[in-house]
């Protein structure tokens, strides 16, 4: 005879208290480098150099970090003498470089979004990050995200992979599919910038060169913690964190 | 008014003649015009003929000459069979007028098509005689030329060796179906002055119950051979398939309804019996009915599944019947009144939508070639028009208001309710179980018609075929005739009930017309008609409306109770289609003006992100339909083999072909076992052919000596 129901009762709840309480349990986010200022330029430039993707440039005593292109490999953190500055967080949801106003989704949708993901040539790390939104630990129904078979019914499109070309119809008709005041969310830095894809004759080189994308949840693959974050932002219930993102021109 | 149903069913027998002589006198390419033409002609005067005795309610009488050893052979056009006429008329009205342009594409060069035409009017003659026959021999040798020239109608086409088997099976039903009402009649007539109908119903009273019950049986199956009940319809699909297209109209809707006309006229007119017989007719149309409908669910043949549906309508009518012949034998004759009305209305109803149904499906078979669920779709936007009158039709059978399939089935459910007037536990239970099971088949009627409507008409094309567009002015005239008699009797009720009314009073004993159609166009509170506080209450709702603007009684059909509960059932289809229609055009207004602000935008169909939305990747018919197979599996028992192909090991299939073959359960409870019977009986009769003569001359001897023995005496 199963007891799961006198063990579940003994057990309590075991899911995440985000986004009431920060979420401290250790390796749930690979964490992040943030903009550093360093003693020297030489310090900046070898930061700059040791960045296997290019999300770290110098800019004087300056190095800027461009989280839609950084895959967490922590050489910038621990292969040089003078580390960049860290962050453990997972809240990292930002805006498109252009836009200035967060679009978030009306207050009708702040208890109920249902999500339409395609994978548009993904690896497969976001897509699995992305499942673990349903299971117990995340559990993001409590949170009133769900999600949908079909675009008729969606609110939000979630992306994820770089747009291989033969996803792009597809990709375009299922935002066609879906009725207005829907928003699309670029999930991964290959569905920002293309990521360690890039933009070739294959790949469209993210999402945003095919949609308009309102929301953009950078890592690679980003903790389902980073998604959470996203989903919470496009319905209202959190802020967008103030990245300082490289000033125009000085690159 | 007798003079003018004599004149007009004199003429109709020269219409008839005339269509046969100009028949086989014209061409090939005048055939088909002459058809339509006489057969326009007669069957309009049929209908005449029919409505004068359904409107006066005086019955038509003539002798005719006699016939040595039978008697005078006499004609009797009676409100009974004035309403069978008015069925047959108005179906042979829409087929006279829908084969025109379908005679040419149907039958092969190979066959004349003016023999059609001969067959096709002798057919027409021989209906009619049945219906007007007021002697045993006479009706019944109408009725052996109605067998005979359905199987030489069913067989003009004869391309495929399948057709053939289905005539013959036909014929053989039909014969072992006339032997049976001969015996009836013969039973009937041992005691009788003269083989006239009178005389028969007057020795009937005169039998005993076992008699009377032999009578009942041999009559029941014996015509329930030709209305399609379980276990002697097997031929019906069968047939029903094979029959050219532009045929098996009047199969579904006139000789299919001379089986009810035989079963009224023999079981319910000549003889009255105890109610045991009723709930014989009550299960066995259940029992059709729902059979008749899980075969039609899940059959992919237009024509096969319209078969399968028609011994579902031709249950749920005999299954009136019998709850018409439990009422009356019971004593209850208002109940008895509704539920004749009810299976008499139901009778009409069927024919002229099942006629729809099938010319649709001729029409559709025209046009495309094929018949199979599968391979159609997408007709809607060939056929536009088609559409909608097969929408109709569909609507129609699967009994949705504001058609006139609603309110057949509403009655006969409500007539099944009525069993609380009964005082047997038992057979109230009956009623119980009947009713739930005719429930379960009007349900699943409605999953059998979206499955034909929205395999065939909706959607994209999945077979391979053309369309072949084909300007065919007369058969949408039919098609649409018939879709607005549909709406017409779906919503006129309360005048269709008084004519029914005619035929229903003298065999009930009650009339439907005082107890169904309230007089509230009439009714005022000093007149008495109705209590007024009733009429009061009726009133304030609006049951009035109308009363100055149109004739009869009322707009409101409704059985009154007593005093503490004043109403039993109510309905009204003709302020309902009002009231719908205005809540649809406020519908679509208040939509209209919410929308007015926003832009529609006008995509290409979801269809899963796929490039191109193949045929096979669409919903089929056979996929609607399975739940319907895998729920009802203990009645369909099919026999399911599967053919895997492997390449390397188990886990790599190539190929898994399911092939499910199923046996009808008819077939399988009934004709194998009397044949696997026969094959023993002669299995064991053989035994005695040995070949050897001195023990044939001893059978000889031996049969000889018995025969003396057994009449010494005499």
């Amino acid at each position: 005879m199963s007891f799961w129901f006198w063990h579940g009762l003994r057990r309590g709840i075991q899911s995440t208290r985000y986004p009431r309480r920060a979420e401290a349990a250790p390796g749930v986010s690979p964490g992040c480098p943030v903009n550093t200022e360093f003693e020297s330029d030489d310090e900046a430039q070898r930061a700059a150099a040791i960045c296997p993707v290019d999300a770290i440039i110098a800019h004087g005593r300056s190095a800027f970090v461009d989280l839609g292109k950084c895959v967490h490999c922590q050489r910038c953190h621990l292969c040089i003498p003078t580390p960049m500055n860290w962050d453990a967080g997972y809240e990292w949801t930002r805006l498109p470089a252009k836009q200035i106003e967060c679009a978030i989704l009306p207050s009708a949708f702040s208890k109920s979004m249902h999500i339409m993901v395609v994978d548009a040539g993904d690896c497969g790390a976001c897509l699995h990050e992305v499942k673990q939104l349903n299971n117990p630990l995340y559990n993001m129904h409590r949170l009133g995200f769900f999600f949908t078979a079909t675009p008729r019914t969606a609110d939000l499109l979630l992306i994820v992979g770089p747009v291989s070309e033969n996803m792009r119809g597809p990709l375009l008709k299922t935002w066609e599919a879906m009725p207005t005041t829907r928003r699309v969310m670029a999930v991964g830095s290959c569905a920002i910038t293309g990521g360690v894809f890039g933009h070739n004759f294959m790949c469209a080189g993210g999402a945003g060169s095919v949609l308009p994308v309102d929301f953009e949840v950078p890592g690679n693959p980003p903790p389902p913690l980073a998604i959470l974050h996203g989903l919470l932002v496009a319905t209202g219930r959190k802020s967008v964190t103030k990245n300082e993102l490289v000033p125009e021109g000085r690159s | 008014m007798a003079s003018v149903t004599g004149a007009s069913l004199v003429l109709f027998f020269l219409a008839c003649a005339g269509g046969i002589l100009l028949s086989a006198l014209s061409g090939r390419k005048r055939a088909p015009l002459v058809i339509a033409i006489a057969g326009t002609l007669s069957s309009l005067l049929m209908v005449f003929a029919a409505a004068t005795v359904l409107v006066t309610g005086q019955s038509y009488e003539a002798a005719l000459w006699t016939l040595n050893g039978f008697g005078r052979l006499t004609l009797r056009l009676d409100p009974l069979s004035a309403i069978f006429l008015l069925a047959a008329g108005i179906v042979y009205f829409s087929v006279s007028i829908f084969v025109r342009n379908f005679i040419k594409d149907q039958l092969d060069d190979a066959y004349p098509t003016h023999r059609y035409g001969v067959l096709y009017f002798a057919l027409m003659a021989s209906v009619v005689l049945i219906l007007v026959a007021s002697d045993a021999p006479l009706f019944l040798i109408s009725w052996e030329c109605m067998s005979i020239l359905c199987f030489l109608l069913l067989n003009y086409d004869l391309r495929q060796q399948s057709d053939k088997t289905a005539g013959y099976i036909m014929l053989a039903m039909s014969e072992a179906g006339f032997l049976a009402v001969v015996v009836a009649f013969l039973v009937l007539g041992r005691t009788a002055a003269d083989l006239s109908f009178s005389a028969l119903s007057a020795a009937a009273a005169g039998l005993s119950p076992q008699a009377l019950w032999s009578v009942f049986l041999l009559g029941f199956f014996g015509f329930g051979v030709k209305a399609g009940l379980v276990p002697v319809n097997f031929w019906l699909p069968r047939s029903y398939t094979a029959a050219p297209s532009i045929f098996i109209p009047v199969f579904a809707g006139v000789t299919l309804n001379l089986g009810f006309y035989g079963i009224l006229r023999l079981n319910a007119d000549l003889i009255h019996t105890g109610y045991g017989t009723g709930v014989l007719a009550l299960v066995v149309g259940s029992i059709t009915a729902l059979v008749g409908i899980l075969y039609a669910t899940t059959d992919n043949d237009m024509k096969t599944m319209l078969a399968h549906s028609s011994i579902e309508n031709a249950g749920i009518i005999v299954a009136g019947l019998g709850a018409f012949l439990i009422y009356r034998a019971s004593g209850h004759p208002v109940a008895a009144a509704i539920a004749l009305s009810a299976a008499l209305y139901h009778m009409l109803n069927h024919s002229i939508y099942k006629t729809l149904l099938f010319q649709g499906t001729a029409y559709v078979e025209a046009e495309t070639g094929t018949r199979d669920m599968d391979q159609l779709g997408g007709l809607s936007r060939l056929l536009p028009g088609l559409s909608i009158i097969f929408l109709v039709g569909c609507l129609a059978i699967s009994a949705v208001p504001p058609f006139n399939g609603f309110v057949s089935e509403w009655m006969t459910l409500q007539a099944l309710l009525r069993s609380a007037v009964l005082s047997s536990t038992s057979i109230r239970i009956v009623f119980a179980l009947c009713g739930a099971s005719l429930a379960l088949t009007a349900a699943l009627a409605v999953t059998c018609f979206v499955k034909v409507y929205a395999m065939s008409f909706l959607g994209i094309r999945r077979g391979t075929w053309e369309p072949r567009l084909h300007a065919r002015a007369g058969a949408r005239f039919s098609l649409g005739f018939l879709a607005a008699v549909c709406l017409l009797l779906g919503t006129l009720p309360t005048y269709v009930l008084p004519v029914l009314n005619r035929t229903v009073e003298p065999l009930a004993g009650a009339s439907v017309t005082t107890s169904l159609v309230q007089p509230f166009f009439t009714a005022t509170a000093e007149n008495g008609q109705l209590p007024p506080a009733f009429l009061q209450d009726f009133h304030n709702l609006g049951a009035q409306s109308g009363k100055g603007l149109l004739p009869g009684r009322g707009l409101v059909v409704l059985l009154r109770g007593l005093e503490a509960n004043p109403v039993v059932f109510a309905m009204s289809p003709s302020y309902s289609v009002i009231a719908l229609a205005v809540l649809l055009l406020l519908a679509w207004f208040v939509v209209t003006r919410l929308t007015r602000r926003s832009a529609v935008a006008r995509r290409a169909l979801w269809a899963g992100g796929i490039p191109r939305l193949l045929p096979q990747m669409t919903y089929t018919a056979t996929g609607f339909s399975n739940p319907v197979r895998v729920v009802f599996q203990a009645i369909f028992q099919p026999n399911i083999t599967e053919d895997t192909r492997q390449t390397v090991a188990v886990h790599f299939r190539t190929a898994i072909h399911r092939q499910r073959e199923e046996t009808h359960v008819v077939d399988r409870l009934f004709l194998e076992p009397v044949g696997a019977a026969m094959q023993w009986i002669a299995g064991f009769l053989a035994g005695m052919h040995h070949g050897r003569l001195n023990a044939y001359v001893t059978y000889v001897l031996a049969f000889f000596l018995l025969i003396l023995f057994l009449y010494r005496g005499t």
